[in-house]
């Protein structure tokens, strides 16, 4: 993937980005899952996507669009230095385009899985390394954070960026039959599990 | 008058309350639908179609005025939303917008396998509804959902829907965007859905011609408020409304209004086409 | 309950209201600068009387713009709850962290010094002064003219290759299409809620699961977006565009006195803010 500037590139950037933006100021981007913060944002893997789908140019711009209105939208003074919401969010699409380029001659779901865990740990590892450098955190609470809400945001991101990618690429993942064309072993599942 | 199954009295609806984007969407709206009764609403863009359409299954609550479905009143403190939805099937425009599993089969099962129906009930409800919207279950079941087309789609979507079984079934727009095959074709499928599995129907739309084919009753939307309510015999018939709303009635109400206007003896509430062709015929005969 | 689907309606950070006041006919450079040195101003100020003069001011804006105060000011609303709890935390644990004056109370980690009270009230200010500011800019100047602004102040950087033109299309294009996909999303909420969707059921310990459970608003939503991206992409190039040609522009700002006065004023302002004890 080549990094001149197309049209193509241009758009998905900018439609990323909106996605981005809406995810932080809806407060649809968090998902309630069990972390330090309660939740886990979901608002850098437009980011990831635009770096697996167009290139590390196109993650940079997206993750750009990410950290301003991260800085703008900030509720937590952390978030009103630019060093801490900006900088460490350009590199998220980055990460995320080299690990998959490297590994999707191997397996491309798999590619596009670790790219999503790896682009989500570079925006928590350097926004919480900026945040210690800054003096707002002390290294043991960063390194607190870093494993309760750093890992379970990195598993999110890498099932959320395997099924929209995966969705948007036709890659498939395997099951090739719906759960309800499931014979009687499906019919012992509860129906609770069905429903996952 | 059949037996009411939704009542809506005195309902109100205003957006942004108490800010310089304040917008009053319903004023006063009062409407009944029958048990088994095909309701259409037409208005223009604004006129507050949708906002009213979201009140019937709880996603919008009323502001003031009251909401009862099959008995169930939604202007207490604690309404059972979700005892409506399961009698309030809602379509929204472009449902195919919704469509999220790979495969057919699961996307149709989503809604009544978050009901907690097991397995063996879900697969039921998923046949009946794809076979009712014209998909068959065995061929399309485990299809890949990116692989259909436009009206297939839409039909999955419906069929997402209908798979929930509800006796209220509200579509807005339900064949917008559509080529004129798989309109027609969704067209008949909502018919029976009304006539033989007596399922009570109320869809929004602009389309005059679906009005005539579809509709027991027509509510004329304008501004926030019911402007007329009546049989399409009686909207089509009253020439004053339609051009005061800006209504394109039938094509083939025109013809007879043209003609009734020419002083011929025509009857202009022929709405559907077979009759006004019978009253153009007449008109011929006598002629001659 | 009734409002928990209103996502357009109940955003009024970014919203442009034309009230055509004076402030609103401002060029947008200048008003895109002078917004910069007050932010700055506003960074640097660790005063309480600073801060108050520079609260105020924010205050006395909203009426210059001819916006209600009451509903100015409630665009803080959904910040009140988190400026509260940190304000605590900070209040407790940020002695560390501003060591100076008189130590009022210690008790382990907890340490309240006087520099710290007076971080915490002083942070808390200025955090409200900002979000104030940034909501009169963008309650009185459209998003077009905030990035055809942008566009213009960044372009000497395209001496050092920098493809200007290019980043302000896609920021136009992000801003654009926010309003459409809360739209969007608002649509799929109100959809999938009628097929018996909740959100974040579920154990808590169960990530997979209630990631899952996002997915009938996740997956459709970037399905759409990425499908209108090559709606749009096709548009593009079948009018000819090329990315990086030079282009003709339909309105060019032109500064007028006025602009060069609030560009002085808020220097001023900016001045005053930093000077006062």
């Amino acid at each position: 993937m080549n990094n001149r500037l197309t049209v193509r590139k241009i758009v998905i950037a900018g439609v990323l980005g909106a996605i981005s933006i809406l995810l932080g100021v809806t407060r649809l981007g968090f998902i309630p899952v069990p972390t330090a913060a309660g939740n886990a944002t979901i608002m850098h893997i437009p980011a990831v996507i635009g770096g697996i789908l167009e290139g590390w140019g196109v993650g940079l711009v997206i993750g750009l669009i990410f950290g301003v209105s991260s800085f703008l939208n900030a509720t937590v003074p952390l978030f009103k230095d630019p060093l801490v919401a900006i900088i460490p969010r350009l590199f998220i699409g980055v990460a995320a385009y080299f690990t998959y380029v490297g590994l999707k001659r191997f397996n491309q779901l798999l590619a596009v899985g670790l790219a999503g865990f790896i682009g989500s740990l570079t925006n928590t590892v350097l926004v919480l390394l900026v945040a210690v450098l800054r003096g707002y955190l002390s290294s043991g609470v960063a390194l607190t954070i870093a494993v309760t809400n750093g890992i379970p945001e990195a598993v999110v991101s890498v099932i959320v960026t395997v099924a929209v990618v995966g969705v948007w690429k036709r890659i498939g993942s395997g099951r090739q039959t719906s759960k309800v064309s499931r014979g009687v072993e499906g019919e012992k599942l509860d129906h609770r599990r069905a429903g996952d | 008058m059949r037996e009411p199954f939704l009542t809506i009295r005195n309902l109100s609806h205003t957006y942004m309350k108490g800010t310089p984007l304040e917008h009053v969407a319903l004023r006063e709206v009062s409407l009944e639908a029958g048990r088994g009764e095909c309701l259409a609403i037409i208005g223009h863009t604004g006129s507050g179609k949708s906002t009213l359409i979201q009140h019937l299954n709880g996603l919008l609550l009323p502001q003031s005025g009251e909401v009862t479905v099959d008995g169930l009143h939604l202007s207490g403190p604690k309404p059972d939303v979700k005892a409506l939805r399961r009698k309030v099937g809602l379509v929204f425009q472009n449902p195919e917008d919704q469509i999220f599993e790979k495969l057919v089969g699961d996307d149709v099962a989503y809604g009544p396998f978050k009901m907690g129906y097991p397995l063996q009930e879900v697969r039921e409800r998923v046949r009946w509804a794809m076979e009712l919207v014209g998909i068959s279950f065995d061929e399309y079941k485990d299809r890949p959902t990116f692989a259909l087309s436009g009206g297939q789609k839409r039909k999955v979507a419906l069929a997402g829907v209908l798979a929930l079984k509800p006796d209220l079934l509200v579509l807005d727009e339900p064949t917008a965007g559509l080529d004129p095959y798989s309109r027609n074709e969704l067209l008949n499928r909502i018919r029976e859905l009304n006539r033989k599995e007596k399922m009570t129907v109320l869809f929004v739309t602009h389309n005059m011609e679906e009005v005539a084919t579809l509709a027991d009753r027509v509510c004329v939307m304008a501004e926030g408020r019911v402007a007329a309510e009546g049989t399409p015999r009686e909207i089509f018939g009253d020439t004053r409304l339609l051009a005061e709303h800006q209504l394109g009635p039938p094509e083939a109400v025109e013809i007879l209004h043209a003609l009734h206007r020419r002083g011929h003896p025509v009857n202009p509430g022929a709405y559907l086409t077979e009759e006004a062709a019978g009253e153009i015929l007449s008109l011929i005969r006598e002629r001659e | 309950m009734a409002s928990a689907f209103e996502l357009t309606r109940n955003m009024t950070i970014g919203q442009y209201i034309p009230t055509d006041s004076a402030v609103h006919r401002f060029d947008p450079r200048f008003k895109l600068v002078a917004f910069g040195v007050l932010v700055l101003a506003i960074a640097f100020c660790n005063t309480y009387v600073g801060n108050l003069f520079a609260l105020a001011f924010c205050l006395a804006l909203f009426p210059l713009i001819r916006i209600p105060v009451g509903y100015g000011v409630s665009g803080i609303k959904p910040a009140v709850p988190f400026i509260i709890i940190i304000a605590l935390l900070q209040f407790f644990f940020s002695g560390s962290i501003a060591p100076g004056g008189t130590l009022h109370f210690e008790y382990g980690v907890i340490r309240i010094t006087g520099d710290s009270i007076r971080l915490v009230i002083v942070s808390a200010m200025r955090f409200v002064e900002v979000i104030f500011l940034s909501s009169v800019l963008t309650f009185s100047t459209s998003t077009t003219d905030l990035t055809r602004g942008m566009e213009c102040l960044l372009s000497p950087l395209e001496k050092v290759k920098f493809p200007v033109h290019a980043f302000a299309l896609v920021l136009t294009i992000a801003i654009r299409f926010v309003p459409t996909f809360a739209m969007e999303m608002e649509k799929l909420m109100k959809a999938q809620a009628s097929r018996g969707a909740e959100f974040g059921s579920g154990e808590w310990w169960r990530i997979i699961r209630r990631t899952k459970d996002m997915f009938p608003l996740i997956i459709p939503l970037f399905n759409l977006a990425l499908t209108r991206a090559e709606d749009l992409i096709l548009a593009m190039e079948s009018r000819g565009y090329v990315p990086g040609e030079e282009r003709s522009v339909y309105t060019r700002y032109r500064s007028k006195g006025a602009d060069w006065g609030l560009l002085g004023i808020s220097l001023a302002l900016a001045a005053v803010i930093l000077w006062l004890p």
